[in-house]
């Protein structure tokens, strides 16, 4: 019986290939808008970690001026001074936890062949990869002994080792970074975060790093940070009375492992907040915060206003095109009102009609939904060139996928039903006696 | 003409009504507010950044290790830049507008001003700043090269004197020529005097102390030095007109062969970084203006499709009303009417989702209220649309022949 | 009232030429009740069509109330059939979105008269048919002969010199029927000619004259008793 009915569907969309296409077109324009932008707000916005978000917190402590907050109302600093990432970092008090900065130095290869180029990288600590859980290909993360001595060491991404060794086994090679000479440690796979959720303070949708070092070697080298840095009074001079300043330029995050964990970390946070205010610091009240990754993201704005004004909008354009399919199908079962009386005339149910009908809608709402999906990928294939940063972001996954054929056959079937049901409304005496 | 039977016709199909009605509503909705959105940003875009953005490029380099002097480099670079042919003016500076980089500060009126007057961009720049910039000096004068110092690192004091641009000028002396007067960038720190005031010169970032007004994108100052980021420094180049891309070639490989212990980072135009200064402005233009034309094919397509559709079912019945007398424009009319009444139903409930819309987007996101111009402007654009749309199906109607009517079946 | 000459009328497809009527004349005089009877594919119905200035024709001369009608464009003939010509339909053609008001006054408003003018007329008419107290309602709630007699007030509304039905009676039971012949047999005697196309020998009898349509040719009964035989043998496409 159902292949008597998409027999019949076709038939009847044969009829009007124009109204067809116009149908399907509708429905497909309404579903690749929608599910473009939907996408791309999905990803922005997305748990980059899903099995451990709970888990990573950022540390925001408010060390800022008594005259007025870092952000309005009352936002904390994004990032931490030196002091601060020092002492927590001493303290050790949480599951795991890491201090880092944005580094940009000349990388001089070795190999003549290739030209010094500026390079991205990350000051941080062992407990980095432990928390983030980057992929290694070879070797290993270096250990607490080489962050405590100031080690010469590296884990450099995949595409480095690419680059400079071409992807073999590199580690105890040696890699020359702004002069100085780092021993390779580990090799990372490729990882390339959708939201660079550790630092969304230099661009939430930025690489991940070519290289990782110790943090405590870069600021024995005297690194300034690459990224943000912001005071809200002059630090005194030289290279100590940077460190010593209230300037915040430093992520920092931590790993706690529970609830009771967290309740913990935070008593310590404000105990250590406490005994500052003592020294003078910290003349703000107490405004420490844990935020989660996903708090993170959500109070960090990752995902756009336009982002969201997109959806917003894009999904009214959804309705509108729908609205135009269902006029459209109402218009055309109608017209078929005559048939529909015969038909009944001839014996079918109501439920049969229904279902002939459904099939018809349907048929026009999966289509309608694939050429959406190939809308979709066009769409963000043109995000991608409109927005140069969203390139991780712009992509369908699997989930997007699903959820644009469930919205499409949902959508179709919304717009099928009321016709259908107007249709089968009608009585067979009515349609044979006029005309 | 005859209004009332069309209305108590349409009355009888108020599904159809209601869908096409919804439809109008909504694409109104749509349109308006969009259109509002693209305009502003079109604006936010068009502004003077205050430079010369069409023959400048920015230039810089990132020396190796502790061992590199990047005071002297920056001295040598200046000298070969300004001496290459075709550039007309060099200067060394930390940013450029829009770049979405730099150093910006509060400047305080008083010394231990608890709160500062207004925040602003900082640019570090030698005596040809303002020349190479292309910024027009409104008053006073510029930095003369005897006032140029290097700012060492970890140097936290500021030059005692500083330019700035007329906004800023009129934020902090409003009502009075700013030269000659004092002004604190370290409110701890010694003062500042104002020797000159620029006319323009937009900061490094877009929505810069948006609470502070809406001229604080143009809060900026000069500042007389050079200046360096660990063994970073950049310069601004402004070539001769029309030759920038060939001077921007001939300093690359000059810069990258004067001094093999360092990289040359690669150029980028004015007009570069404006393009991705504006990226997401640009881009949101254009989603919206693509979503604004599908919107109003598919609402068009769906009024063509609707009133092909009612023409066919109605055969019979135009048929008979030419039979009973009426001429083929009266015809015509009657479809045309028809579809002016149904666009003006949904119109009338497009203006509340409009204002709906709109609040959503003053309370989500900073919008403004929608000017009526926008709603006037997209009622008749609407109107216009589906008399246009509707004009093939009502041809059509009227060429129905008189004789359907003694037609059976 | 209505004078045809020679008239002939000619449907051509890209593949054959039919003749649909051929050197047809016929001549109705003012208050006339004629019956035009045949059968099917005769081209009653076509001449029904060019009688009520619905198609052209294509050769001949054809007047209605003294107006040379060749030559007209679509206009001319609209407003025309809208002043002389009142039309009654076998499927009574009624408007089904309109209620019996709105339905009465379709050709007032093709007419222009004055609001007031039209309500008079609409309620007079109706009235006459005797559905006064139903202008409100819709044409699916009534029968079919009130439906018919909606259809008759319409046609008489706008006072026409000339009234065509089609087959007024063909979806009607007999008693219905009969009612809405009597109707017209009283407005026939009011004055107003009708032209009357039937398939219904006993109908066709009340009328005061009969016009026998067979192969697109006239053979009056009463003004040429003798039976002509068809020329030619032209294939009959059935125009009924």
């Amino acid at each position: 019986m159902f292949t008597y009915y998409l027999q019949l569907g076709f038939h009847s969309l044969k009829r009007n290939p124009l109204l067809t296409a116009l149908m399907i077109f509708g429905i497909a324009l309404g579903i690749g808008t929608s599910m473009t932008s939907l996408s791309v707000f999905y990803l922005m916005g997305s748990d980059p970690i899903p099995w451990k978000s709970d888990k990573l917190h950022a540390v925001q402590l408010d060390n800022w001026s008594k005259e007025e907050p870092y952000r309005t109302p009352n936002e904390p600093p994004d990032q931490v001074t030196y002091l601060e990432a020092k002492a927590l970092m001493e303290a050790g008090k949480a599951d795991l936890q890491a201090a880092m900065y944005k580094v940009v130095w000349p990388l001089q290869p070795d190999n003549a062949e290739i030209k010094p180029f500026s390079s991205l990288g990350r000051a941080t600590f062992k407990d980095f990869f432990a928390m983030f859980e980057p992929p290694f290909k070879y070797g290993n993360p270096w250990d607490a002994a080489q962050d405590n001595e100031h080690a010469r060491v590296t884990v450099v991404s995949s595409a480095l080792n690419e680059k400079l060794f071409g992807g073999q086994d590199s580690t105890g090679k040696k890699v020359r970074l702004n002069e100085i000479e780092y021993t390779i440690v580990g090799v990372l796979d490729k990882w390339q975060p959708r939201v660079k959720y550790y630092d969304l303070t230099n661009g939430a949708f930025n690489d991940s790093e070519e290289y990782y070092v110790p943090f405590t070697t870069a600021i024995e080298l005297q690194t300034r940070p690459s990224g943000n840095n912001s005071c809200w009074e002059s630090s005194k001079p030289g290279w100590d009375g940077y460190l010593a300043s209230d300037c915040v330029w430093i992520q920092f995050w931590v790993q706690l492992n529970s609830q009771a964990r967290e309740d913990e970390y935070m008593a310590f946070l404000n105990n250590y907040v406490n005994e500052q205010k003592k020294l003078g610091r910290f003349a703000r009240p107490l405004n420490n915060r844990l935020p989660d990754v996903n708090e993170w993201i959500e109070a960090q704005g990752v995902v756009s206003g336009d982002a969201q004004i997109q959806v917003g909008l894009s999904f009214a354009f959804l309705i509108v095109c729908l609205v135009n399919t269902i006029g459209l199908l109402l218009a055309k079962f109608m017209r078929k009102s005559s048939e529909i009386g015969l038909r009944r005339a001839l014996g079918a149910t109501r439920g049969q009609l229904f279902t002939q009908h459904l099939v018809e809608a349907g048929v026009i709402g999966i289509s309608g939904g694939l050429i959406g999906l190939v809308l979709t990928w066009l769409g963000l294939m043109a995000v991608r060139g409109l927005y140069a940063d969203l390139y991780n972001v712009a992509r369908l996954d699997w989930v997007m996928v699903l959820t644009a054929i469930g919205l499409s056959i949902t959508a179709a079937v919304l717009a099928g039903l009321f016709p259908t049901w107007k249709a089968c409304q009608i009585t067979p005496a009515v349609q044979l006696k006029t005309q | 003409m005859e209004i009332r039977p069309i209305l108590s016709a349409l009355m009888r199909s108020k599904v159809a009504l209601v869908l096409i009605g919804l439809q109008i509503a909504l694409t109104l909705a749509i349109v308006c507010n969009a259109l509002f959105i693209v305009s502003q940003r079109l604006q936010l875009m068009s502004r003077d950044s205050g430079m010369n953005e069409a023959d400048t490029f920015t230039i810089g380099s990132l020396g190796f290790g502790a061992g590199f002097n990047i005071k002297t480099s920056i001295e040598e670079d200046m000298a070969m830049l300004r001496s290459l042919p075709g550039v007309a003016a060099a200067a060394p500076t930390n940013t450029v507008p829009l770049s979405n980089g730099g150093w910006s500060t509060g400047v305080s009126l008083k010394p231990e001003q608890k709160t500062s007057t207004a925040s602003s961009a900082m640019y570090f720049v030698d005596e040809q700043g303002l020349d190479t910039f292309g910024a027009k000096l409104a008053e006073g004068r510029f930095f003369t090269a005897d006032e140029i110092t290097f700012r060492e690192p970890g140097d936290n004091s500021w030059p005692p004197v500083t330019v700035i641009t007329r906004a800023l000028a009129n934020k902090l002396f409003p009502g009075e020529s700013a030269v000659g007067k004092q002004l604190y960038f370290d409110n701890e720190g010694a003062p500042q005097t104002v020797v000159g005031v620029v006319e323009r010169m937009q900061v490094p970032w877009i929505g810069f102390a948006s609470d502070e007004g809406p001229d604080a994108e143009f809060y900026s100052s000069f500042v007389p030095q050079r200046v360096a980021f660990g063994n970073f420094g950049r310069y601004l180049v402004r070539a001769e007109p029309g030759r920038r891309d060939e001077v921007m070639k001939a300093a690359e490989a000059k810069m990258t062969q004067t001094n093999q212990s360092r990289i040359v980072r690669e150029p980028r135009t004015l007009e570069r970084i404006r393009a991705e200064g504006y990226q997401e402005h640009r881009a949101m233009t254009i989603i919206l203006i693509g979503v604004i034309v599908a919107l109003l094919a598919v609402t068009a397509l769906g009024i063509v499709g609707m009133a092909s559709f009612w023409v066919t079912q109605r055969t019979k019945q135009i048929g008979t009303r030419r039979a009973l007398g009426a001429t083929r424009s009266s015809i015509l009319r009657y479809f045309m009417t028809e579809n002016f009444l149904i666009t003006s139903l949904g119109l009338a409930l497009g203006i509340v989702l409009t204002y709906g819309l709109n609040y959503w987007l003053m309370a989500n996101y900073e919008a403004q209220r929608l000017p009526l111009i926008y709603l006037g402007g997209g009622m008749i654009a609407l109107l216009l649309l589906g008399q246009a749309a509707v004009f093939g199906p009502a041809t059509r109607a009227s060429r129905v022949p008189p004789a359907v009517a003694t037609r059976s079946v | 009232m209505l004078k045809m000459n020679h008239l002939s009328k000619v449907y051509r497809t890209h593949l054959i030429e039919t003749h649909a009527l051929r050197d047809f004349s016929i001549h109705v005089r003012e208050g006339e009740f004629v019956a035009v009877t045949g059968p099917s594919g005769s081209g009653k119905t076509t001449f029904l069509n060019i009688a009520g200035l619905l198609e052209e024709f294509s050769g001949g001369e054809f007047w209605v109330d003294g107006v040379d009608v060749r030559g007209m464009n679509d206009d001319q003939r609209s407003r025309l059939r809208n002043e002389k010509i009142g039309f009654i339909f076998q499927g009574f053609n009624l408007i089904p979105d309109l209620n019996l008001f709105d339905n009465v006054d379709v050709p007032l408003r093709y007419r222009g008269f004055s609001a007031a003018d039209r309500k008079r007329r609409i309620e007079e008419t109706l009235s006459r048919v005797g559905l006064a107290s139903r202008m409100k309602h819709y044409p699916a709630e009534l029968s079919g002969g009130q439906q018919q007699r909606v259809a008759i007030a319409r046609a008489l509304a706008g006072s026409p010199r000339l009234l065509l039905a089609d087959e007024p009676t063909g979806n009607l039971d007999s008693l219905m029927a009969r009612g809405v012949m009597e109707l017209l047999e009283e407005i026939n005697r009011q004055g107003t000619t009708i032209i009357m196309v039937t398939h219904d020998p006993e109908l066709a009898a009340r009328a005061q004259r009969n016009v026998h349509v067979i192969d697109g040719q006239v053979t009056d009964f009463d003004a040429e008793p003798q039976l002509r035989v068809p020329a030619g043998n032209d294939a009959a496409v059935a125009l009924a």
